[in-house]
């Protein structure tokens, strides 16, 4: 089973506290979105996954992990 | 609860006001073959004038007054509304062919070969209706599942 996580919570707490509003303006996406991505009820496009991480200012990598499992 | 979100909730509640306002047509008049009363027949067609145009107003209101300069929707948006409109155009379609069908195999056992001019306005009604109902129906379920962006 594959599946993709992400540590977007965590990076948000270690930016500051960073709010989901804040995260959204600055990926371009809605609230809702980021709400929906930290459940991980959502997997975003190419596009929108580098833009977080370019929020945080960090790589794509740190942001999501692959995993590969069973 | 995004915008984009509100919306299917309205577009669901609009347009099953306007089931029911059919439901209680048929009600009222006893049968299906509201065509036979020109009052029952603008009646059907009112109503469904009246959701579409609901309908119109909303989104208007969606793109002009919106969320000032952040975004109403995004792709995550965008790719519930696809997946759902898909389910949509499948139920509209279906339902589409099952009324012709029915049409074709009533005016065949009553051997006629003369269709009322008002069946093709109803069937596109019906048509429309079942496409937005469905399609904010499966946009809620969507909204409440895990979704992938189609590109993955």
């Amino acid at each position: 089973m594959k599946k993709i996580k992400n540590r977007i919570r965590r990076l948000r707490f270690d930016n500051n506290e960073m709010t989901q509003e804040e995260l959204a303006n600055l990926a371009g996406c809605t609230r809702q979105t980021i709400i929906a991505l930290e459940q991980g009820k959502y997997l975003p496009s190419i596009e929108l996954a580098f833009r977080i991480a370019r929020a945080f200012g960090v790589s794509l990598e740190e942001v999501f992990q692959y995993e590969e499992s069973g | 609860m995004s915008i984009s979100q509100k919306g299917a909730v309205a577009q669901l509640l609009i347009f099953s006001g306007v089931l029911a306002g059919w439901l209680a047509l048929f009600i009222t008049n006893g049968t299906v073959f509201f065509w036979l009363d020109d009052g029952m027949k603008m009646a059907f067609y009112l109503i469904a004038g009246t959701g579409f145009a609901l309908l119109v107003l909303m989104n208007a209101m969606i793109s002009f007054f919106g969320r000032g300069n952040k975004p109403v929707s995004d792709e995550r948006d965008k790719t519930i509304w696809r997946k759902a409109s898909l389910w949509a155009t499948g139920a509209s379609y279906s339902v589409v062919v099952a009324l012709l069908l029915v049409l074709s195999i009533t005016y065949m056992e009553q051997d006629s070969t003369v269709v009322s001019v008002y069946f093709p306005l109803f069937i596109v009604l019906v048509g429309g209706v079942t496409l937005v109902l469905t399609q904010s129906i499966a946009a809620l379920i969507y909204y409440n599942r895990q979704v992938h962006h189609e590109e993955n």
